[in-house]
Parts: structure tokens; C-alpha cells; sequence
């Protein structure tokens, strides 16, 4: 039971560094390596907030969700929007954005080094144990989980009810398409990729409340965050909803029942399984 | 009224269309003849602002130049183009489509009468429109897609090849449409390989030959020109 529960708290702040990931891949179509970095970003920035004004996590979003929007608005008009002009096909841009973007992730790091330092940070806010069904947990995981849980709401209502993510949602399915209905796609990939990175940054911002993090650790999130848009099935968002449990399930069920130390190795072997099962994902329908 | 004056497209070194003038007016069916790789689709597509416009050609709406906007502003201006492949969101409901089809702000406030319009013009779409397009029959689809450019309130419709794969009756029922879609002072300009039920309906019509116009009549004369039988009527 109480694996039960702690898989769902870790896995509901999984939900939005995937959904961003998702945004930007889906959407944007820019397979975006340098996404752990943007979450490891924000998660720095919950602790500058926290350590230099005692302002807490939440309220630090008010700050990061803007500047993770305006940065990543730049990175996507500045760098990636000339790959995307150059692109003769889709292949090309994956492969063209994979290298850019992981150079980047390289650049963040050291930036990240820079300011920072190389050791390990933590804070610590809402530092209680909470007891449900009779088991203890930290109320700083309860309540990263009910403000993911708020935002990831948020952002299926907007994509699923609102003209605008309707037409987010078009230039996913099909481009031309999109066009054809004076949808500015060009335009609308930028907005995906700047409110994906947002949204990786508020996932960072919250996992910090309970994680020990550093510099360098971004790319173990940008490796989950892959795992489960794959899981889930491209451009599917409930798919990647159920995809991300399943892996703080699966990762908090190794963690407790095996060792710890197994949890990455575990959520590989999850990702190798359904690559060779399902590759489309498990609820793509694309072939 | 659609103006293409000029008109030349060019892949790579391959020249597909080469000085192409065609008019379209509102309320008139015009029908666009020709072999394969005539130059038709690559016609409308850059009528519809999908291809880039050579210095001396020009594409008017309305005698405004648009030729060197972005799409989205053909659209805007009163283009929609309905594509071979039919470009419809198969991962998307019927009623997104449609949705979406009045994504344009010129369609915008006239949303819910151009839907009820669309409904009662394709009633079938009244009843999937929760369903996902992907998973509907060819002429569904094909219904999807004309009904979305109708919802973004063109004053000029481009149609290429929209009875392909259709039953005669549904084709029969898609010629219908087309004809209270002509009552509703829209132009269309219709790429047909059905040449006959295409001259049946359409006011006039041009023929295109190796990307050149090398005819351009009213319905009559070319439904009885010797060559266009020969060629596109499989008459005598
Ligand atoms: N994307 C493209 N790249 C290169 N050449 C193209 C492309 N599209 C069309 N062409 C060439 O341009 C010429 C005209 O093609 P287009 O599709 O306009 O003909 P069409 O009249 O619509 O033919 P069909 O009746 O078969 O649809 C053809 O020779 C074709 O090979
Ligand atoms: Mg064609």
C-alpha cells in the first residue's frame, strides 16, 4: 500500500515534465535533450527563492513559469527555428534538433556549474510527515503532488477546451493541415515549446521540494521524461498521464522491494520492454 | 474574385506549370481539365498560398495582391483549399475539424451558422461527430474535409479531385452539394478526373496540357470540342 501511494505522489510530479517534453516534441517537433536541464533550472530556481527570501516553492512559480517561458521562447525562435526552415523532412529535424539540443544541455550544465557550484542541494519546506493509512509521508511530496496535479488540470483543460490549445493540438496532428485553416503553425510551434518548457520548469520547481539534486543531474530527468513520452505514445497526453505512475510505481516498487540504487535500471528495462512490445507506445496509434 | 495571373511552378529545375492565367468569380462552378501531371494540383496549391509566387506572376483576391503572404492569410483573404490527399486531423473528431475550420478570424463570428449550414449539407456528419476521422470511410473523410473549408467561410473553394474514390452514388450526392454550395454566391474552381460530371456542372472551364492553358470555354463548347471528348470524354 504504502508503495502504492508514494509510486502515485512520485509519479503525479513526473506527469509535468513529461507533459512538457510532450509539448515540445508533439507539437514543436523538437526532440528536446536539454529538457532535464530546464527542470534542474527551475528546481535551482525554487532553492534561490527559497534560501535567499524564504519565499516559498509556489510562489517562486509565479517568477520561474515566465522566465522558463521567455527562455525557452528564445532557445526555439533563435536556434531551433532555423532547423526547422532547413528541414527537408521530419527525420532531418530529429535528428538536427537531437544534436542541437544536446549540445545545449551541455551549455546549461556548465552555465549551471558556473553559478552554483558542483554539490548537492536541498531545502527544506513543509518538512512533516503526514500519516495516511497509517503510513508516514512528507507533506512537502503531498503537497508537490497536488500543485502538479493542479497545473497538469490546468493544462489538459486548455489543450482539450480552448481555441487556441485546439489549435496547438492541429499542428501536432498535421502541419499542412494547419495551415489550411490559418493556423499559424510557425507561430504555435514556438508557443508549444515555450509553454512545454514552462511546464518542465514547474515540474523542476516542485520535485526540488523533496529531491536532493545538483548541476549535472538534469540529464536523469531528460532520460525519464523520455521514457514516458515513449510509454505513453507520442502526442498522446493521457497516455503519458498513465505512463508517468507507471513509472513512479515501478520506480518506487524496485526502490523498496530491491534496492534503491535499481530504480533507473528499472525504468530502462520498462522502456526496453515496451520498445520491443509497442513501439508506437502504449496508446499511440500512429504506426 | 480569384485572379491567378502568370501563374509558372517550378520543382527543383522541373518547370510543372508555366504561365497560367485563371479567374474564378463567386457563385460559379469552374472546372479545371487535364492529364496526369498536367499541373492542376500544383495549380490550386498555390492558389491557396502553399507554393512561393515567381516576381512576374500574382495571385489577386478581390484585385489585392497576396501572392507573397504566408497561407494563413489566402485563407484569411477567402481561399480555402480543399487537397488531393485531403489534409483532414484523422486524429481528431469530426466536430474539431469542422472546429478548426472556423479557425480563421474571418469565420469566427459566423461559427455556429456555417456549422448548422455543413450539418445539414453532409447530415452523416451530424451523427459521427464525436467520432474520430481516422476511422471513417473514404467519402466520410471526403466530407470532413469539404465541410472544414465551409466552415471558414470562403468566397473562393478549391477542389481537387473530391469525387476520387467515391461510389457514383455518393459522387452523385457530392455534385449535389456542390451545387448548393455554388447557391451560396461561392466560387468554386474544381479539378475533376470525372470530366464529364465535371463539365456537367461547372459555367465554364480551362484545359490544361504539359502545365499550359490551351483552352478556356464556356461548359458547352468544350463538353462538344473534338479534342476534349477525345481526350477526357473517352468519346468517339
Ligand atoms: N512535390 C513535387 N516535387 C517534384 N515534382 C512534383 C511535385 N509535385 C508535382 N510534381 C511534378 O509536377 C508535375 C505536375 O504535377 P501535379 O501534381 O500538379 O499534376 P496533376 O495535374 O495534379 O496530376 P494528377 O492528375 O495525377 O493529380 C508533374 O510532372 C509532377 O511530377
Ligand atoms: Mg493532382
Amino acid at each position: 500500500m504504502d508503495i502504492l501511494i508514494g509510486g502515485i505522489l512520485l509519479g503525479g510530479t513526473y506527469v509535468l515534465m513529461a507533459l512538457g517534453l510532450q509539448l515540445q516534441y508533439g507539437v514543436a517537433r523538437i526532440m528536446n535533450l536539454a529538457n532535464g536541464e530546464i527542470l534542474v533550472a527551475g528546481a535551482f530556481g525554487a532553492f534561490w527563492f527559497y534560501s535567499g527570501f524564504q519565499a516559498n516553492p509556489f510562489l517562486a512559480l509565479i517568477v520561474i513559469v515566465p522566465l522558463a517561458f521567455i527562455l525557452n521562447w528564445g532557445i526555439y525562435r533563435y536556434l531551433l527555428s532555423p532547423l526547422v526552415r532547413r528541414a527537408k523532412s521530419r527525420g532531418q529535424l530529429e535528428v538536427d534538433s537531437i544534436l542541437a539540443t544536446f549540445g545545449l544541455s551541455f551549455i546549461f550544465v556548465g552555465l549551471m556549474l558556473a553559478v552554483f557550484g558542483g554539490e548537492y542541494f536541498s531545502y527544506g519546506y513543509l518538512e512533516r510527515a503526514v500519516i495516511v493509512l497509517e503510513q508516514p509521508y512528507g507533506l512537502n511530496r503531498i503537497a508537490a503532488f497536488c500543485a502538479s496535479a493542479a497545473l497538469c488540470i490546468a493544462l489538459v483543460l486548455w489543450l482539450n477546451h480552448t481555441r487556441s490549445g485546439l489549435a496547438l493540438r492541429a499542428v501536432a496532428v498535421n502541419p499542412t493541415a494547419a495551415s489550411l485553416v490559418a493556423i499559424k503553425v510557425a507561430r504555435t510551434s514556438a508557443l508549444a515549446f515555450a509553454i512545454g518548457g514552462a511546464v518542465t520548469a514547474s515540474g523542476g520547481a516542485l520535485l526540488s521540494m523533496f529531491l536532493t539534486f545538483d548541476a549535472s543531474i538534469g540529464v536523469i530527468f531528460t532520460l525519464k521524461a523520455l521514457i514516458i513520452v515513449i510509454l505513453g505514445g507520442v502526442g498522446e497526453i493521457r497516455g503519458t498521464i498513465v505512463a508517468a505512475f507507471m513509472l513512479g510505481l515501478a520506480e518506487t516498487a524496485v526502490a523498496s522491494l530491491i534496492d534503491p540504487g535499481l530504480t533507473l535500471a528499472a525504468a530502462y528495462l520498462l522502456f526496453i520492454v515496451i520498445l520491443l512490445v509497442r513501439p508506437q507506445g502504449l496508446f499511440g496509434s500512429r504506426s | 474574385m480569384l485572379e491567378i495571373r502568370d501563374l509558372s511552378v517550378f520543382y527543383g529545375q522541373h518547370r510543372a506549370v508555366e504561365e497560367v492565367s485563371v479567374t474564378v468569380s463567386r457563385g460559379e462552378i469552374v472546372v479545371m481539365l487535364g492529364a496526369n501531371g498536367a499541373g492542376k494540383s500544383s495549380v490550386l496549391r498555390a492558389a491557396a498560398g502553399l507554393l512561393p509566387v515567381m516576381n512576374n506572376a500574382a495571385i489577386l483576391m478581390d484585385g489585392r495582391d497576396i501572392s507573397h503572404c504566408p497561407a494563413d492569410e489566402f485563407v484569411e483573404a477567402g481561399i480555402a483549399l480543399v487537397p488531393e490527399d485531403r489534409a483532414i486531423f484523422a486524429d481528431l473528431t469530426v466536430l474539431e475539424n469542422l472546429k478548426l475550420g472556423a479557425y480563421p478570424k474571418r469565420a469566427r463570428q459566423k461559427e455556429r451558422e456555417n456549422l448548422e449550414n455543413v450539418m445539414s449539407l453532409f447530415p452523416k456528419l451530424e451523427e459521427r461527430r464525436r467520432q474520430k476521422v481516422r476511422s471513417m470511410s473514404g467519402g466520410e473523410q471526403q466530407m470532413v474535409a469539404i465541410g472544414r473549408a465551409m466552415m471558414s467561410a470562403p468566397a473562393i473553394l478549391l477542389l481537387d479531385e473530391p469525387s476520387l474514390g467515391l461510389s457514383p452514388l455518393l459522387c452523385g450526392e457530392l455534385f449535389r452539394s456542390l451545387a448548393v454550395i455554388r447557391s451560396a454566391e461561392i466560387g468554386i474552381l474544381l479539378v475533376e478526373q470525372n470530366a464529364k460530371r465535371g463539365l456537367a456542372i461547372a459555367d465554364r472551364g480551362y484545359v490544361l496540357e504539359n502545365g499550359r492553358v490551351t483552352g478556356s470555354e464556356s461548359s458547352e463548347i468544350l463538353s462538344s470540342d473534338e479534342r476534349v471528348r477525345k481526350a477526357y470524354l473517352g468519346g468517339d
